[in-house]
């Protein structure tokens, strides 16, 4: 037997592995990567829909968030499944998960880069995270399929559980099924606001009030549920602004009963209720008539601003004319609780919501968001002195699930 | 684009040396001859009668005496061919060795009729199989008859075939064929579509030894199987031997036993024919994962934890009788499968949620009926019906009250709390599902044949809650009529040269309920209709260069119809989703398979093909947001481009080595993308690859074979078995840092086993070493299989 001729024979077939691998190399594309500095830079979440309907997101840091594009390749934080995104102090937190749902804090390390912390888990998702005080955060645990609902005091600075409370649904109502609509906690009590919508058709056939859940804090024992009638439920489907807390500590709560955010039917006009710091009932002494400021429209997004100033989106149909779900049409104004005046943004196109939580970042006196126009996203900077916008870079998204600046 | 084009020149370049290299090397061996004496069966010599080397252009015709000789052929395995007008044409397999002459005597039979169908004699019906026109690979299980492997162990060492699995044993596995997975393969055993048979009768069910060998079609499937597979197919052959007994035990790590007994009586005189057999697993499947511990919702560590919650447990009957070689029937079969299984649920989809108390269980019944004859009514017209009523109950439990559990087994308890582990059910399915195909073909002559499939199936289910009785989906009938037929031209213009061209109608009827006007006024679940009518077609062909290298090439425009599991969901994980359409695909493939001699005593085998495939709608299980759940949905516009080689080497019976090795670029074409709030909406993804799916993969193996070393009459092997994963990433690979993404890593595994068979192979041992190195194995979603592993098996053969 011939050598060479033997070898030419293995040749072939170790030809046909190399080829196999030959293929498997692949370039990268270059991508316009952020270095990290000592400076705050913004966060934008960006969700990506994949084409098995799920959605990925990416929370990429960005120096400049006015000119060029945003994009995710090659570079942000990965996290799939479905996730909520919400700023807290310099801390941005993305509730949800793949299966597991966790809370992850996403804040800057000394050098700057993106971290991560929190390693927690839960049997079911999370509604909302809030703010207790300095060193200490809550969530909410509440899906209409559960006969409990459950708090979950955490460590501000670990981000791990300290404390698991399970009350019964049945402390606050019988009726089927109490859905999250907003959560503050002000003056020894916290505040859980809901409305009551049918876990299997998502009807809502109870809207003559306004009511909230009171537990006292931090002892987390079931207190009451205060009711209004002025108006109707407080928030609604998956926006989570339901209630804002001012600086003084007053909680204003938000009724639309509007059926682009979840509502099949509405009794009451919209309007903004008052808890005054360190009360537990609704201050009767005042009502923002939303529907008479506004010449019958809704607010269905709000993000407190300060001085009584409040960033608001407005429904812009008429209320008994609005497609079921669909989170607009919306146009942005700035309201003030004290003297119940409305002013709309100047510049910014009519819009529609993603259904979700407001992405919405307040910077001084900006705010940045994410406006969708036509087949492409663009951001958004607000002035809210002069009630005028200023359109910035193009979003490589199919939304922005989180805006944020840390 | 550019890796496509990259692709295709390495293939073409590949078979371009293939080519080259071949003819060279067959020049460089020295010659053989052949001759011998052709007679009729009463002893009379004939003369002119045509005797040639199949598949070579060495031929030559008998003299007076009936004496022919044919010189300067090349060492090597042939079919000799001698055929003579009134005879029947003879065939015999020979093997040369250079320079011998070699003595071959045919004696002809005369013939009965005008138009005989050609028997080849002399090749293993896995060799047959191998070389049709259609992409396929059998795999033989003689060698492997004393391994401890089940059917779906086998099939992992088959090139461009993945076996992706959720866990232990009984677990779902899923099968991945050239990119293509899940139902888009049907299986068959013994032709019989095993697509609605109950979960306890699965590849992992079937031990080795009651297979004779499994056929694996890649792409093109043949019209006989009747199938909507667009993947391709595997048909799984059980033994098929007059009068044997084969029972074997296998005991294992994680508590794994195994029983298998398996036997067939035939009486010559009159063909009544009984074939029994019966299986039972068991396994408590309490491998250790490693797995976050979670106390109080924190994770408070992470460790090496055995799963507590995972037993599995099967028993399955199978009982055949009738008749076989009779006049009116080759085979007429009255059987019944019985079969059931029980088994706790770990986990859903991924690992993230972990369950103590959820169950689930199906018993089946299934009487069978097979029937085939050749030669019915004409010479060359052969028949054959196969029908099954296949009647499953299931049943998914989770009736735990406020109860979790971590990793530890650990529950934490909600007084008061009535919720489920995952949503609090007692669901029972009962479903029907009959079956049936025909199939005629037709020998016109020997270059032109033709076939005809036509296969039904109905699958009925009726769920009941008793948990929740009034749901409302549960109120409606889930029925699903799916028909196909298919009719074939098979044209075979030389020995060398077979082409087929066929087309399929596919017909689906589905009734279920679905949910109308989400959010409206008029929001209601309501019954809901689906019919679909495709047309399918293609055509495959094969090219004998050589004796021994032949090429293939198949086209076909093809649909999947979805399958009951996919529309109706499984009561538990899988939500139901009736807007489920058929899946439509382009699929090119090409291939290459060459065997050859070195000296004497090497024998290679070499094979390769290439795929390209273009499909719209594709059936695929995506996992739910936030949950265990799964639901199976379209991806509309989705390329495959892949390539695999094998390679096979054995010296003498001693050494065997083989390898293969699979890469698949599955990228996602579509340029937007749907869904419910947006309506369409850009896809961001478009031309990157298909994440959490493998996309390079390889396996090798290695054996030894001793004959009559440890006693006359006695056998030992040795096999090893490496199996390697490239890493891939969870989600679409170009987003996000790098360094913070989700990847399944690279695995690699060894396994090693070693077997002993005495006195013939009546009496055998095997051992087997799984996950040699205690490796982590993962599949996708980062589900982790088992680490190492010890199994024993002792068999016993009459």
């Amino acid at each position: 037997m011939n050598l060479t001729k033997f070898t030419r024979r293995l040749a072939l077939p170790l030809l046909s592995l190399f080829a196999i691998a030959a293929f498997t190399s692949c370039s990268d594309d270059d991508s316009n990567a952020n270095p990290a500095t000592e400076n705050e830079q913004f966060v934008v979440s960006l969700a990506l829909q994949g084409n098995d309907g799920i959605f990925t997101y990416y929370s990429v840091p960005f120096d400049d968030v006015m000119t060029g594009t945003l994009s995710a390749v090659g570079q942000g934080i990965e996290q799939p499944g479905y996730f909520d995104f919400t700023q807290i102090d310099k801390t941005l937190y993305s509730v949800g998960g793949l299966d597991d749902r966790n809370v992850v804090g996403i804040s800057r390390d000394e050098k700057g880069e993106l971290k991560q912390i929190g390693n927690v888990s839960f049997a079911n998702p999370l509604s909302d995270i809030v703010k207790a005080d300095d060193n200490t955060l809550v969530a909410v645990e509440m899906a209409g399929t559960s006969d409990v609902i459950k708090f979950h005091t955490f460590n501000a600075n670990t981000l791990t559980v300290t404390g698991t409370k399970e009350l019964p649904v049945s402390d606050i109502t019988n009726l089927k099924a109490p859905a999250y609509a907003g959560m503050r906690i002000s003056g020894g009590h916290l505040f859980l606001s809901y409305y009551i919508s049918d876990p299997t058709t998502f009807n809502t056939p109870h809207t003559d009030k306004a009511q909230i859940a009171v537990y006292t804090y931090p002892a987390l024992q079931f207190h009451k549920v205060i009711e209004d009638t002025r108006t109707g439920p407080v928030g609604g489907f998956n926006t989570k602004t339901g209630l804002i807390e001012d600086e003084k500590g007053d909680i204003y709560a938000a009724s639309h009963s509007n059926p682009a955010n979840g509502y099949s039917q509405s009794t009451k006009p919209a309007g903004i209720l008052r808890i005054k710091s360190g009360q537990t009932e609704f201050d009767q002494s005042y009502f923002f008539d939303v529907a008479a400021a506004t010449g019958g429209k809704t607010i269905s997004h709000m993000l407190y601003l300060g001085n009584g100033k409040v960033f608001v989106e407005i429904n812009t149909t008429n209320r008994a004319q609005q497609a079921r779900w669909s989170d607009g049409p919306l146009k942005s104004a700035v309201v003030d609780l004290n003297t119940k005046t409305v002013s709309y943004i100047e510049g910014l196109p009519e819009h529609a919501g993603v259904g979700r939580r407001l992405a919405a970042l307040h910077d001084g006196n900006f705010v940045y968001m994410a406006i969708p126009e036509g087949n492409s996203i663009y951001v958004y900077r607000i002035d809210t002195q002069n009630y005028t916008a200023t359109k910035g870079a193009q979003v490589q998204a199919n939304f922005v699930a989180g805006f944020s600046k840390i | 684009m550019h890796l496509y084009s990259k692709s295709i020149i390495a293939f073409l370049i590949f078979l371009a040396l293939f080519c080259l290299c071949s003819t060279a090397w067959s020049q460089a061996i020295d010659k053989a001859s052949v001759s011998g004496k052709v007679s009729s069966a009463s002893g009379e010599a004939l003369a002119g009668v045509t005797v040639v080397v199949k598949g070579t252009q060495v031929g030559i015709t008998t003299d007076q005496n009936g004496q022919f000789s044919l010189s300067g052929i090349s060492p090597g395995n042939y079919v000799l061919t001698a055929s003579f007008l009134g005879f029947e044409t003879q065939e015999k397999a020979i093997e040369l060795k250079p320079l011998q002459n070699l003595q071959v005597d045919f004696s002809l039979k005369e013939r009965t009729f005008e138009i005989e169908g050609v028997e080849v004699i002399g090749k293993s019906a896995t060799t047959q199989v191998n070389e049709q026109a259609y992409t396929v690979t059998a795999v033989s299980t003689k060698e492997l008859l004393n391994s401890t492997s089940d059917a779906k162990e086998v099939l992992n060492r088959v090139s461009g075939v993945r076996v992706l699995e959720e866990g232990g044993l009984g677990s779902r596995a899923s099968f991945s064929l050239n990119g293509f997975s899940g139902d888009q393969v049907k299986f068959f055993l013994d032709g019989l579509p095993m697509d609605n048979f109950s979960s306890s009768l699965s590849l992992s069910d079937i031990p080795v030894n009651t297979i004779e060998r499994i056929e694996v079609y890649k792409g093109v499937v043949p019209v006989w199987l009747g199938t909507d597979a667009l993947g391709g197919a595997v048909n799984i052959i059980t033994n098929k031997k007059d009068n044997f007994l084969d029972a074997s035990y296998s005991v294992g790590s994680f508590n794994t036993h195994r029983l298998s007994l398996n036997g067939a009586y035939t009486n010559p005189t009159n063909g009544f024919t009984f074939r029994g057999s019966g299986n039972y697993n068991y396994s408590d499947n309490n491998y250790k994962v490693w797995v976050p511990i979670v106390r109080n919702s924190n994770v408070v560590d992470s460790a090496e934890v055995e799963r507590f919650h995972d037993r599995y447990r099967s028993g399955t009957l199978m009982l055949e009788t009738g008749w076989t070689g009779r006049r009116y029937a080759d085979n007429l079969l009255f059987g019944v499968i019985a079969s059931g299984n029980d088994q706790q649920v770990q986990t859903g989809a991924t690992m993230g949620t972990v369950y103590g108390g959820i169950m689930r269980n199906n018993t089946s019944v299934v009487p069978t009926f097979k029937y085939s004859k050749d030669d019915l009514f004409a010479d060359g017209l052969s028949v054959s019906l196969n029908a099954a009523f296949n009647y499953t109950q299931g049943e998914v439990i989770d009736t735990l009250s406020g109860v979790t559990y971590n990793w530890l087994g650990e529950a934490t308890r909600i007084p008061g709390s009535r919720d489920g582990e995952q949503s609090r059910t007692f669901t029972t399915l009962d479903d029907t599902d009959f079956n049936s195909q025909f199939n005629a073909g037709y020998t016109i002559n020997p270059q032109h044949s033709l076939a005809l499939n036509y296969s039904v199936s109905h699958f009925r289910r009726e769920t009941f809650d008793s948990e929740n009785p009034e749901k409302i989906e549960n109120q409606f009938p889930k029925t699903l009529n799916k028909q196909v037929a298919g009719f074939a031209y098979k044209f075979d213009p030389s020995e060398k040269w077979t082409t087929t061209l066929f087309g399929k109608l596919y017909l689906l009827r589905a009734e279920t309920s679905k949910e109308f006007d989400f959010g409206g006024e008029t929001r209601r679940m309501d019954a809901f209709e689906v019919h679909k009518q495709n047309v399918g077609y293609g055509v495959a062909s094969s090219y004998f260069l050589l004796p021994t290298l032949q090429f293939r090439a198949s086209y076909e425009h093809t649909y999947r119809l979805p399958e009951p599991a996919e529309i109706f969901g499984d009561g538990l994980f899988i939500n139901p989703n009736p807007d489920l359409g058929p899946e439509q695909s382009d699929n090119f493939n090409i291939g290459a398979a060459y065997g050859f001699k070195l000296a004497q005593d090497h024998q290679f085998d070499l094979g390769s093909s290439f795929i390209y495939r273009e499909s719209k709608d594709l059936i695929h299980q995506n996992v739910r947001v936030a949950s265990p759940v799964t639901t199976y949905g379209n991806l509309s516009d989705v390329r495959t481009l892949g390539v695999e080689g094998s390679l096979k080497y054995q010296w003498r019976e001693l050494l065997h080595l083989g390898g293969s090795a699979t890469f698949q670029d599955i990228t996602d074409q579509a340029d937007s993308l749907y869904n419910d709030y947006s309506g369409w909406v850009r896809n961001f993804n478009k031309g990157f690859r298909q994440p959490n799916k493998p996309y390079l993969f390889a396996n090798a193996n290695a054996g030894l074979t001793f004959k009559d070393v440890v006693a006359p009459a006695s056998t030992l092997g040795i096999n090893y078995y490496y199996n390697f994963v490239e890493s891939y990433f969870l989600s679409w690979a170009q987003n996000g840092s790098k360094n913070g993404k989700v990847a399944i890593p690279r695995q690699a595994s060894h396994n090693l086993e070693i077997s002993l068979s005495l006195a013939d192979g009546r009496y055998n041992i095997a051992a087997e070493c799984r996950n040699l190195t205690d490796a982590r194995l993962y599949d996708k979603f980062y589900l982790q299989k088992p680490g190492r592993a010890f199994y024993l098996k002792l068999r016993y053969v009459l």
